[in-house]
This record gives structure tokens, sequence and C-alpha cells, in this order.
């Protein structure tokens, strides 16, 4: 009973999410819809490592980043035909994370977080920098997959494929989270010196979440070269994109699968309105921030879980003594002092 | 490459590497207090240097005033973060949650600086901006020799405080063995507090001292905590005298490379020192057993 109400759920929700290309107003709505699916993309993405080993990483945007720049660059300048060229980022991005994540994973905590930020704000600097290859700050431009689409048709294609991206990245994590690797990674996170002792491989266990984290996220990060067509290092190797993964996948709640998706919704949308009301201020910033503090001050488990518990107070409460009704009261208390009348 | 020009930059290195020594200081006493990183310590360093900014534009007074002000108020800013967040935060995952609510600080910090000084650059032009005297053949800049001065005499202050006064003693101890430190009769939180303040008001000295001789900007402080927070890993989580040295070293080899490779690549000395001290040596090259569980 329980499987058919939670399927009905989850078809319910798909239905509504894959139907909103249909019942979108206007082109720059669906345009939107593309960007907030795409944060539900990253944020997911991220909660392989954040969600599963606890290890929370500031600085996914530097996957984000090398995912876009490895498909426009491979596009722009090698001429590799556009989904090809997405595929390849994935494989070069995910080669890329084994070393840099052997050499992030020595540490732990906090020194763990700094060389994350550290990684995005060096990508940045070379990106810059490094002008006669990746353009700098003016920009590369990627050529779009499919030319003869107009705008709007483009953002609705668009939208489904991230769409797919999604759903695939979901069932990876779904199916990790029921696995005895699974089962591994979550006991780093509640105590990595005792998995160890117990024989869970940490170190293979983090390195593979690691990179299976990485690659999806700069698949994201290569679907949205394609169809945004145009990339900065300033906006691609931002800390903003990042700090945006660590808030969306936390306000939902890191440990349930739908957690990210449902803080990119929640934040996505806020975003993309405040975006369209009042255009690109530094308020983004103020709060963002705001926001962050919020929920690591008060509910650092997520939305699912307060929402949860708050729920749980207009319930009958369960208390730890048995509830028994006063007549299978009588009914046992007759049997007991007839057991003892026998003796 | 001359001889002088190399002598040049080699004392330019040092001057910087004094600043980045300060500010390291700073980061690594809130380390030792709460085993906190504090992100938003540069973002308040870019603050005091827009406060420090702001009353010379506002008064034509000297920005080094401005420190009567900022100094003080860092410190009671940072007593009133560490009693009022910091303390909240669950002690299981402290370390890791308090990262993120002094990232989400600095993001604040930085939209609120956008918001009131807006984005442009500023600089404090000051009568003695250009000056420069000859030290031993080599050029420098008055202002840099300033900012170097203040750098120099806070950190002899912080250290003489760390070590002569019975608060030092104190700090140290809670910076050693909380628990210890409890069960002899110091009030730790109290302490922590103190420690927070006076990280926060290196953080005011720092900014005034930037104030004088770069170009400010809200987002400026993105490019002082990665080498910063490269500087307190290198040198070892927790350990003052190791950050100093890590921070003249970097600040050197920094302004060195800034010769043959110009100012971009340079800054990736930090980085590149970083992710080889993870690779050969995690717990930093001057920390005790603090730094390997962080």
């Amino acid at each position: 009973m329980r499987n058919v109400s939670k399927f009905a759920a989850l078809l319910t929700g798909a239905v509504a999410l894959l139907s909103f290309p249909l019942w979108s107003p206007n082109p720059y709505i669906t345009s939107a819809g593309v960007v907030v699916l795409s944060y539900a993309v990253l944020s997911t993405s991220w909660n392989f490592v954040g969600g599963f080993t606890g290890y929370m990483s500031l600085g996914h945007a530097a996957w984000f980043g090398l995912g876009a720049y490895g498909t426009g660059l491979l596009i722009a300048r090698a001429g590799v035909p556009s989904f090809l060229a997405l595929g390849l980022a994935g494989v070069i991005v995910a080669l890329l994370a084994v070393p840099i994540g052997i050499a992030a994973l020595r540490v732990r905590g906090a020194s763990f977080v700094i060389v994350s930020i550290a990684l995005v704000l060096v990508l940045l600097l070379v990106f810059q920098s490094w002008r006669s290859f990746t353009g700098g700050s003016d920009g590369l431009v990627v050529p779009r997959p499919f030319p003869d689409l107009l705008r709007p048709e483009h953002h609705v294609v668009f939208f489904y494929l991230f769409a797919v991206l999604l759903a695939v990245a979901l069932l990876a994590w779904w199916t990790i989270d029921r696995s005895r690797f699974g089962l591994g990674l979550k006991a780093i996170r509640e105590d990595e010196d005792k998995a160890q002792s117990l024989g869970v491989p940490t170190f293979a266990y983090k390195l593979v979440a690691f990179v299976v984290s990485a690659t999806f996220t700069a698949l994201g990060g290569g679907l949205y070269a394609l169809w945004f067509g145009d990339l900065d290092p300033i906006f691609q190797f931002s800390i903003l994109i990042g700090s945006y993964m660590v808030l969306m996948a936390l306000l939902g709640g890191v440990r349930h699968l739908f957690g990210p998706l449902l803080g990119a919704l929640l934040v996505g949308i806020a975003i993309e309105y405040f975006k369209m009301s009042y255009g690109d201020t530094q308020f983004h910033l103020v709060a963002t921030g705001l926001l962050l503090a919020v929920v690591v001050l008060f509910m650092p488990d997520g939305v699912i879980p307060a929402v949860a518990g708050l729920l749980q107070r207009f319930r009958p409460q369960q208390s730890s003594i048995r509830e028994v009704t006063a007549a299978d009261l009588l009914e046992q208390n007759r049997s007991e002092t007839k057991v003892e009348a026998r003796r | 490459m001359s001889g002088s020009l190399l002598f040049q930059s080699l004392v330019l290195g040092v001057l910087l590497g004094g600043l980045y020594a300060l500010l390291a200081a700073g980061l690594t006493l809130y380390f030792g207090v709460m085993r906190v990183v504090m992100i938003a310590h540069a973002a308040f360093l870019v603050l005091a240097a827009y406060l420090a900014w702001d009353v010379h534009e506002r008064f034509g007074v000297d920005p080094l005033l401005s420190m009567v002000v900022t100094v003080p108020l860092f410190f009671v800013l940072g007593v009133g973060f560490q009693r009022l967040l910091i303390s909240r935060l669950r002690p299981a995952s402290l370390t890791m949650m308090s990262v993120l609510l002094t990232f989400a600080v600095a993001l604040v910090v930085e939209g609120m600086l956008g918001f009131v000084y807006s984005g442009t650059q500023r600089r404090v032009q000051l009568p003695y901006s250009a000056a420069s005297i000859e030290v031993l053949g080599a050029q420098v800049a008055v202002v840099k020799l300033i900012a170097f001065g203040l750098a120099a005499v806070s950190l002899l202050a912080l250290y003489l405080l760390l070590t002569r006064s019975r608060f030092g003693q104190a700090l140290r101890a809670t910076i050693q063995h909380p628990q210890a430190a409890r069960l002899i009769g110091i009030d730790t939180d109290k302490v922590a507090g103190y420690g927070f303040g006076l990280g926060l008001a290196t953080a005011a000295v720092g900014g005034t001292a930037l104030a004088l001789d770069s170009t400010i900007y809200p987002s400026l402080h993105w490019h002082w905590i990665g080498p910063l927070m490269a500087i307190i890993v290198v040198g070892g989580l927790g350990s003052i005298p190791g950050a100093a040295i890590a921070a003249m070293v970097l600040g050197i080899v920094q302004s060195l490379l800034q010769l043959p490779l110009g100012t971009t690549w340079a800054q990736t000395v930090f980085y590149l020192a970083l992710f080889a001290t993870l690779l050969v040596r995690p717990q930093g090259f001057f920390g005790g057993r603090l730094a390997q569980r962080f």
C-alpha cells in the first residue's frame, strides 16, 4: 500500500516536472526552467560526495567549469561533434578527478573544504590567464548543436536533455544508496576511523564517490555549455555556483534522494524570480549568504526532516508505554490472577 | 635579470610576507580556539579597507586613523560572532558547518559592500602615495613600508600578549587542551570568544594596511582568502610560527616569480604549494597533532 502511494507521488512529481515546457507561458520562463533543472543536476551530483561521505566541497564549480570548457573547447578548437564532445569532456574530467581526489581526500573536514575552494580559485586564474587557448575573459563561443532550431524549441529540447541527465544521476544515487558500497560511504560519514577499523576501504570508496560526483557535475556543465553557448571563466569557475550546490543540497536534505532536487526547486526558482524582477544585483550574494547561514544554524539536516518533525508533532504522540485499552487490561489482570491462583 | 631587480623583489616579498603573516596568524587563532576555519577573514579584511577608504574620503584624515575605530569594533564583532553564532553549532559537525557558516558570512559581507559602496574600484590617494625611499639600492614605496610596519608591530604585540600575559597563557591552554584548561579553572568559552575577537582585530589592522597601497573592490577577498588558506595548510593548521614562516617564504617566492611570470601566474604558487603539501605532508610542515584530524 505504502509502495503504491509512494509510486503515485513519484509519478505525479515527474509528470508535473516534465510537462513544464507545455504549460510555461513564454520562452523566457522555459529558459528559467532549464536553469533550475541544471541546478538540480548539479546539486544532485554534489550529493554523491556531500551526502554519502559528509565531505562538503565548496568548490564543485571547478568540475562544472571543467566540463563546460572541456565540451566547448573540444567543439570550438578541435571540431568534435557536440554530443561526442560532451561525453569526451566527461571522460577527461573523470580522469582529472582521480589525481586531484587523491590529493584532496588525504585531509578531512576543514582542510578538505579549503582545498576545494583553492581548486576553483586556481582554475579561475588559469582559465583567465591562458587567453590564447581558453579565450580568457573575452569568453568562448560554443557552436550550438542544433543550428536549425528556433530559440524556444532549443530551450524545450535542452529542458528534456537536463531531465534525462537528472534521472540518470538520481538513479545512480538511488542504486548506490541501497548498495554495500553506499553503506561503506555512509559509515565514513558517521565515523571514518571506526569504518576503517571495521575493514571498509575508506580511501578507495571516497575516491570513487568523488570521481562519480565530479563526472556528473562535469556532464551538467557540458550540457550547460551546449545550451548557453557562451562561456566566461568568471561565471563558470564561480564560487557562487559552488555555494548554490551546497545550499540547495543542505536545504533539501543531504540524506534524501530527492533532497537536492527539492532544494534546487526552492532556491533555483527564488533566484530566477529575483533575477527577473530586480536584475543581476549584489542582492544575490546577500540573500544566498543569509539563507545558507539560516540553514546551517537552524536546520542542518534540511527541510525534509524539519517538516517531517513538525508534522510529527501534530500526529498522535507515540509514547514508549504500550497503549492498552481498559478491556484488554482487565483481561490481562484476570489471566495473571488465574496463573497465580493455580500456584 | 639584474641583481638589483632581484634584490628589489626580494624586499617587496618580505614586505608582502609580513602582511600575509599577520593575517595568517589571525586565521590560526580562530582555528586554535574553536577548530574553525574562518573563510570570512578576508571579507572582513576588505571591509576594514573600505572603512579606511571611507574615513579618508569623508573626513579627509589619514586612513591609518580609522584603526582607532575599526580595531575595537572588529574585536567586539569577533567576540559576538563566536558567542552568538559559532557556539550555536552542534559540536559533532562543528568544523564542517562552521566553514559553511563563515562562508555564508563572507558572501553577506561581500554583497553588502557591493550594495553600499557599489562595485567600483576604489583607491586611497595620499600625499605620500607615490613617495618611495631607497633601501640598499632598492626602491621601496613608503606605503608598503608603513603596511609592513603595522603588520610587524601587531604581530609583535600579539606574540607578547600570548607569551607574557595571564590571558595569553589561558588562551594557549585553551588551544592546547580545552578540557584540561576547563579543569584548572579557565573559562574556555570566554577565552575562545576573546581569541576570535583578536583574530578579527588582525583583519582590521591588515585591512587598513591593504587600503594604503592597493585598489580595493568587493570581490577582492577571494584573492586573499585563497593564498591565506594555502599558507595555514602549508604551515600546519593551528601553528602560529608555522603560519608566519610559511607566509614569509611563500610571499617571497611569489614576489620573485612575478619577474619571469607576471602577477597572475605568480599567484598560482600558493595553490601549487598547497597541493604539494597535501601530497607530501598533509598535516603541514610545522603542524603538530592538531592538524591531522582536521
